[in-house]
């Protein structure tokens, strides 16, 4: 039902104990400092939610990716009273530096100036826009901000994010820059103390460009659980995978998740989690060959995050994968991970 | 799967933007008959064993849910009812106004008659046989009657067809004619006047209330081949005038003609086939029901292409299709033993405009609803080129930090 791949190497107890602790002192000085952000929301004591109104650009009438979800999914946590405007932080753009760390010099030139040819845009599903390349910035530096913020906060979330499948040349399945890759090498170098990072992939589709990414960096550790008949029929190597039948249901899912999540953070003991709460394991969604419920995806990211939360480690989560031609519907289900949050925030957190 | 996963890939990305709908299901052996039993649901029967399996499928309800996609989680094929044929199954046609289908099979001398069942029950019972005088290599060719009890008029050659009443099994009609040509296939226009395509391409057409049958042959030039045909009609009650055909040969030539003036084609195209020698077995064209002008054909490789003749004349050679279904070759669960993998059926939707079924060697069944693919294309690149146009007036310097 499931297979294994390639584990990562650990380290001994009493060294991770000493350096984590160092490590969050260091961790707060630095963040007040550097928080990639227009605007920030020092004074509030709420979940931290990450969103940009840039995150969306203009597709064509009938286009399968539904763009419109990502200021939907705000709108619905504050119509329904999650959360409020003033614990809502915002992004910058994220530089040719940032990207540079992930992506390659030529990728990017032709990326950001329109010259990437005719089947690299298929591959992709978007045909190239200024407003797409934006879009993509903003979404990457909230990746960025909210991964920053965890680690200060212990736990945040983006209304966007999760474009696991782009590679440091090309771009494929709807991403086109890797956030999640570029969010970890920018906390891996952006201080001088060592930090391990553990990419929880839960979105239906495998995490194969953030799995390649990484295979060689032994301070990121990758665990992606999909369906094994989803795109990409061309898997790549995480360091963990785990690859599911069609149809599984929520509790099958979650007893899956339950043997495999407890032993990666004790074993691993990562710095941070980087999640993708991806909602295409959703029996409704259009792509996704899983059969989870709303039920199901809310008890999952709530297992997720207090698993997390519990053994004191900060974890930011993005948005991940769903499809569907009701976006409103799905806009909503991409919110369950943000109420999640926020139950786990007022029991662990404040 | 013959193609590399990565081909795959590429091309599960395009098939977002290329069709509204594509659902795929495995059947465990091919089938090369689809056969419309209701508007949601379908018969295939297995031609690959001896013991093979009819099944009637549902359809994705999620096909009919509309702007209620979201709300239909039944994505999937459903086998509603099944039963087993004793033979390989070359020929199978629904009834028209029953829940009975008829058979014929490989190397056979007689039409199986098979209840579909109703709610209370998921099984396919065969409750008749007709016993004929005459083996078929390749299946007698079926068609359904069009009157109020139920018939079948059927035949291998032109001087066997015979319409026989299902409950009794009596001859009803015979055709008066001695030729010895092949039938390829054949089908009713109303309730008395029928079309038959023989393997050579002619055309014989009958009525049901004289044996009298009319002739219309083909060129001799064009004759080297094995053709087969697709009528279309208004059913059930179509004036022969009004009827358009169409031929396909093996060799890949499709010619259209008018009943009015049936001395030379409306309409005349030549295919490019991917093989030197296709097999001619599978050989499917047919009219969209609910498109103006709109042809399908599939049997020649592992596509069914899409046609708009509307602009066919007589000299026109190699025309573009205005869409092409590859999904089959992209088939994730299907088997191969290593043949090229062929189309085996194709049928469209009733009254959906652009839904059709196709089946291949591999035992895949896909239903798909295509977009309006070229005018679609057009539309998106020159929308995207005046958006960017707009925007570089705009903006007057770059904003990138």
């Amino acid at each position: 039902m499931f297979r294994f791949f390639r584990q990562k190497v650990l380290l001994p107890e009493p060294l991770l104990k000493a350096e984590r602790s160092l490590n969050r002192k260091a961790q707060c000085a630095i963040c007040l400092r550097f928080f990639h952000a227009e605007h920030t929301c020092q004074n509030s004591r709420d979940l931290p939610v990450v969103h940009h109104k840039k995150y969306v650009c203009d597709l064509p009438p009938n286009h399968r990716f539904p763009m419109g979800k990502f200021p939907k999914v705000l709108q619905c946590l504050l119509k329904d009273q999650v959360i409020t405007e003033t614990q809502v932080w915002v992004p910058l753009l994220a530089s040719d530096e940032m990207l540079g760390s992930v992506h390659t010099q030529e990728y990017l030139s032709n990326f950001i100036t329109g010259k990437t040819d005719e089947k690299e845009q298929r591959r992709t599903g978007f045909t190239w826009s200024s407003g797409l390349v934006q879009r993509c910035r903003y979404e990457t530096g909230g990746t960025v901000l909210a991964a920053q913020v965890a680690l200060q906060r212990g736990l945040a979330c983006s209304t966007a994010g999760g474009t696991h499948h782009a590679f440091p040349s090309y771009g494929s399945g709807f991403c086109l820059l890797n956030d999640l890759a570029v969010a970890a090498k920018h906390l891996l170098t952006e201080s001088r103390i060592k930090r391990r990072i553990l990419i929880v992939d839960l979105d239906v589709h495998q995490g194969d460009g953030t799995a390649f990414i990484f295979k060689d960096e032994p301070d990121v550790f990758t665990f992606s659980m999909h369906c094994g008949k989803n795109f990409p029929l061309r898997k790549q190597c995480s360091d963990l995978d785990v690859s599911l039948d069609d149809g599984m249901e929520d509790k099958e899912y979650l007893s899956t998740l339950q043997a495999h999540l407890p032993w990666l953070l004790d074993v691993f003991r990562p710095d941070l989690v980087l999640y993708d709460a991806g909602v295409d394991p959703h029996w409704e969604d259009e792509l996704g060959r899983l059969r989870l419920t709303d039920q199901g995806l809310f008890e999952r990211d709530q297992y997720v995050l207090k698993s997390v939360v519990k053994k004191g480690i900060p974890v930011a989560t993005v948005i991940g994968g769903g499809y569907s031609r009701d976006v409103d519907r799905l806009a909503l289900r991409h919110s369950i991970v943000h109420r999640a949050a926020a139950k786990v925030w007022k029991e662990y957190v404040t | 799967m013959d193609v590399s996963s990565d081909e795959a890939d590429d091309w599960f990305m395009e098939s977002l933007h290329m069709y509204k709908d594509l659902h795929v299901f495995q059947l465990e052996h091919p089938t090369k008959v689809i056969e419309w039993t209701s508007e949601k649901s379908v018969c295939v029967a297995g031609y690959s064993s001896p013991k093979n399996e009819i099944l009637e499928l549902l359809l994705p309800l999620k096909l009919y849910a509309g702007d209620k996609q979201g709300l239909c989680p039944e994505r999937d094929f459903k086998v509603q009812h099944g039963g087993f044929c004793d033979e390989p199954v070359e020929c199978l046609r629904h009834i028209f106004g029953k829940r009975c289908v008829v058979t014929s099979g490989h190397n056979s001398s007689k039409l199986q008659v098979w209840d579909l069942g109703e709610d209370d029950s998921d099984v396919i019972k065969r409750t008749g046989v007709i016993n004929l005088e005459r083996t078929s290599a390749e299946g007698r060719k079926i068609a359904s009657g069009l009157t109020e009890d139920p018939s079948v008029l059927h035949g291998c050659q032109i001087n066997d067809v015979q319409l026989i009443e299902l409950a009794s099994g009596k001859v009803l009609y015979a055709v008066g004619t001695d030729s010895l040509d092949a039938v390829s296939g054949l089908q009713f226009v109303n309730a008395n006047e029928f079309v038959i395509c023989a393997n050579n391409g002619t055309l014989y057409v009958g009525d049901t209330r004289h044996p009298r049958i009319e002739q219309y042959a083909l060129q001799a030039s064009v004759t080297r081949s094995r053709w087969s045909f697709g009528l279309k009609t208004n059913l059930p009650q179509s004036d022969l005038a009004s009827c358009t055909v169409s031929r396909l040969s093996s060799c890949g030539q499709v010619l259209l003609s008018d009943f009015r003036k049936m001395s030379s084609p409306v309409g005349e195209a030549q295919l490019n086939l991917q093989h030197s020698f296709p097999s001619s077995d599978f050989m499917t064209v047919t009219w969209a029901p609910a498109l103006d002008n709109f042809l399908s054909v599939s049997g020649l490789d592992g596509t069914v292409l899409v046609f708009d003749t509307t602009r066919w004349t007589t000299d026109l050679k190699n025309p573009e299709p205005i869409f092409v279904h590859r999904g089959h070759h992209f088939s994730c669960e299907a088997k191969t033993d290593g043949t090229p993998l062929v189309v085996t059926t194709h049928v469209w939707h009733p009254w959906r405009p652009r839904t059709l079924l196709s089946a291949a060697s591999d035992g895949s069944i896909h239903v798909w609803d295509w977009y309006k693919h070229i005018v679609c294309l057009a539309f998106f690149c020159s929308w995207v080129f005046i958006k960017n146009l707009k925007k570089k007036r705009r903006r007057s310097t770059c904003t990138l930090h």
